[in-house]
């Protein structure tokens, strides 16, 4: 196969601007930043030494296992953590930096900014406060299900790092306006354009669990409450919990689709497709959170089939995705003197730690984004619902594309913070690739797991049904939490060294942001939101209307099953 | 707008591949009688001994079909004092059994090992599935949803005779 001939409108690439940030940028970005990685700090340490309270053997050896001793509040402060609090600080200041450097004006109000900032942080004070003050009763782990129900403080922390989340996505959208006001017929730069997406979803999706956390969750802690609705609760969580894995993923995309190509050697394939695939994410996003509730009892099977097809439908983007970013990193290699079918992956800047943890990212994407379809797959999540299969596939595309993505992110952005140069090289390239390797063993020995038929979310070193299989791939998988957690130690070297010990200066280099209008060959029409959001509007009512009746037994009358909430289940 | 060729046989084979999936989950459904949970009945989780919860256990109710009624409390499956706690269901081979199961307290799990019975017990739902049991042997019972500091000490063991 010869290789792909580019199409004559893409245009050549931008100017792109330098990488020395102003100080106002420097402040914002780096707040959010920094903060972004204390929240990591307490969530990364957990997975290691979940893996090792599950594994019989390493118990066995090791009958205390420093640092948390109850293994579900090292769940809740792993989920809340880096699935919450990081990935949402992590988001936002990137996105600010990109949509700043992108449009070349600064964001719409810095004082907003701040507030919206001041709130997340206060959020992930009061939540961290709540976990490790009271780990018997706030270990409701970051789904957190009712009947069961936390200590006020831990909604309020939540309440308000969603505040502040739309404070910041109200900040982003009021700036692409005014700039659109001034270029009424350019195309929004792609980056842009995958961020106004993502907030978007974001927004859309957030209604979900503010409802759940506002009128169910908070006033049953505070007790004004005295019922609740589990079927309910879980439904308005998965209206929110599945959109939130593209609001994770998104950014990872803005870095694949506008950075790695240039970072890469290459040039973009397809820009106009690029812009295609972020607006199914943006309709296709939100209506399918049902494939998580496929063993739920109170959601008939016709609507569980219709949101089967449009999750289905949702991995078209990403397949879309890795034909684009794959030409892009192909053209990437030729240019560096690839000549053969196959030699292109292997001629890849596996050397650059920007890059190599990207490319890492995708390898584990590709297990991910297959083992997506097969959860997707209603009469095959039979099998595997609720098993350590699932951890194993989220840690595959959240743990590995999503947070190798970040991390090579991090590699550039917090030289570029800091203003001195990344600290050590060979430890960033040495994290990427014990992380790469770890996580593929995580995913194999929790996949297999899985298909034993262990659970997960269970401290399965003490649960008597476990089966020798089921043993044997916990104890491998305690193997991969060691590697994980020298990764682990690795980054935070790198990331600790960069702040406070790099005497280097930081590289002449740039940002790898494109700053000029998009590709004339994109539509127009693809920037009209309202039409978007009018499509979003009916796709909600056709595949959540009938969910909603259902739950709410509106056969029944009007009824809102009551009942009075368990706080915490009993201790032993 | 411009679809590059090689673009268009790509999302042809996208397009071929999840129409596999389609296929194979309407083959699941239709050839194998895979059946996903499905509203059965709301029931007061406080008031379970005004309903068919209140003895649980198995019933024979024709040859080799069975009904186990089975209540999910933190953190003991109950299927009546027959099966005592943890509790033991006895089936013969080629059996085969309605569940039915609710929860009288916070979220479980309900999944049997090796078979495709997999469901969310929430309370104030009765959750209802079927399963034959062709297989001679020993399957546990697994609560696979987190259920507080007791989770991992919940199941039950189903042995086909």
């Amino acid at each position: 196969m010869a290789s792909i001939t580019y199409p004559q409108s893409a245009e050549a690439p931008a100017t792109p601007g330098t990488l020395k940030l102003v100080q106002r940028e420097r402040a914002m970005i780096g707040a959010h930043i920094i903060t972004a990685l204390i929240a990591l700090l307490f969530g990364i340490f957990m997975g290691p030494f979940q893996t090792f309270h599950r594994s019989p053997t390493f118990v066995q050896y090791f009958p205390t296992i420093p640092v948390f001793t109850f293994y579900y509040q090292a769940v809740t402060v792993h989920g809340v953590m880096n699935a919450l609090f990081f990935t949402t600080f992590f988001i936002v200041g990137f996105c600010y930096f990109v949509t700043e450097r992108s449009l070349q004006r600064p964001i719409k109000s810095v004082p907003m900014g701040w507030a919206a900032f001041a709130s997340m942080a206060l959020g992930l004070v009061l939540m961290l406060f709540t976990i490790l003050t009271s780990p018997q009763q706030s270990a409701v782990l970051y789904t957190f299900y009712p009947p069961m129900i936390a200590p006020a403080l831990f909604y309020i922390g939540l309440v308000l790092l969603a505040l502040g989340s739309w404070l910041a996505s109200a900040n982003i959208f009021l700036t692409y306006r005014d700039w659109k006001r001034e270029h009424r017929n350019e195309r929004v730069p792609l980056a842009v354009f995958a961020i106004l997406v993502n907030f978007i979803v974001w927004c859309v999706a957030t209604v979900g669990v503010a409802l759940e956390i506002v009128f169910m969750l908070l006033p049953a802690s505070l007790g004004i409450l005295k019922v609740t609705d589990p079927q309910l609760a879980r439904t308005l969580f998965w209206f929110f919990g599945h959109p939130l894995v593209y609001f994770w993923l998104l950014p990872a995309y803005v870095s694949w689709y506008t950075m790695l190509p240039r970072q890469a050697g290459g040039k973009l394939f397809s820009e106009p497709l690029a812009r295609v695939a972020f607006v199914m994410f943006l309709l296709f996003a939100v209506p399918v959170g049902v494939h998580h509730q496929f063993s739920d009892p109170g959601i008939s099977a016709s609507s569980k089939g219709v949101q089967t097809l449009l999750t289905l439908v949702v991995s078209i983007p990403s397949f879309m995705t890795a034909f684009n970013v794959g030409a892009a990193l192909e053209n990437a290699a030729r240019n560096r003197g690839a000549k053969t079918l196959f030699d292109w992956p292997f001629k890849q800047k596996w050397n650059d730690p920007v890059v190599a943890a990207q490319l890492a990212g995708m390898l584990l994407f590709v297990a991910g984004g297959f083992s997506g379809l097969i959860n997707a797959s209603a009469q095959l999540n039979a099998t595997i619902h609720n098993t350590s299969w699932v951890p194993a596939h989220f840690h595959q595309t959240l743990g590995g594309a999503v947070m190798l993505t970040y991390i090579g992110i991090l590699y550039w952005l917090l030289p570029a913070i800091r203003g001195r140069a990344l600290f050590s090289k060979r430890a960033a390239l040495a994290q990427v690739f014990t992380w790469l390797i770890g996580m593929t063993l995580f995913g194999l020995a929790m996949g297999e797991a899985g298909l034993q038929g262990v659970p997960r979310r269970a401290l399965t070193s003490q649960a008597p049904y476990l089966t020798p299989a089921g043993a044997f791939w916990m104890d491998v998988t305690a193997i991969s939490g060691v590697i994980l957690l020298i990764s682990s130690i690795l980054l935070f070297v790198n990331v600790i060294g960069t702040l406070f010990f790099s005497r280097q200066p930081m590289p002449e280099g740039e940002v790898p942001i494109e700053t000029v209008s998009g590709d004339r060959s994109s539509p127009l029409w693809l920037e009209r939101w309202g039409i978007w959001l009018g499509v979003i509007g009916v796709l909600l009512l056709i595949a959540y209307g009938p969910v909603v009746a259902e739950v709410l037994d509106f056969q029944e009358g009007w009824n809102i099953m009551r009942f009075i909430p368990t706080s915490n289940a009993p201790m032993p | 707008m411009e679809i590059n060729k090689l673009e268009r046989y790509w999302l042809m084979a996208v397009g071929i591949t999840l129409g596999a999936f389609v296929a194979a989950t309407i083959v699941a459904v239709t050839v194998f009688g895979i059946r996903l949970p499905a509203p059965v009945e709301r029931i007061d989780p406080q008031r379970l001994d005004q309903t068919i919860f209140a003895n649980p256990g198995v019933r024979k109710i024709a040859d080799n079909r069975y009904e186990a009624v089975i209540v999910a409390r933190s953190w003991a499956f109950d299927a009546g004092p027959e099966a005592g706690n943890p509790a033991v269901l006895r089936f013969p081979r080629g059996s085969q059994v309605t569940f039915y199961v609710t929860s009288k307290d916070v979220m479980h799990g309900f999944q049997i090992e090796k078979h495709t019975l997999n469901l969310e017990l929430v309370p104030g739902q009765v959750a209802r599935a079927t399963a034959n049991f062709n297989r001679p042997g020993t399957y546990h019972i697994v609560c696979n949803h987190y259920c507080g500091a007791g989770h991992q000490v919940m199941y039950g063991t189903i042995v086909v005779e």
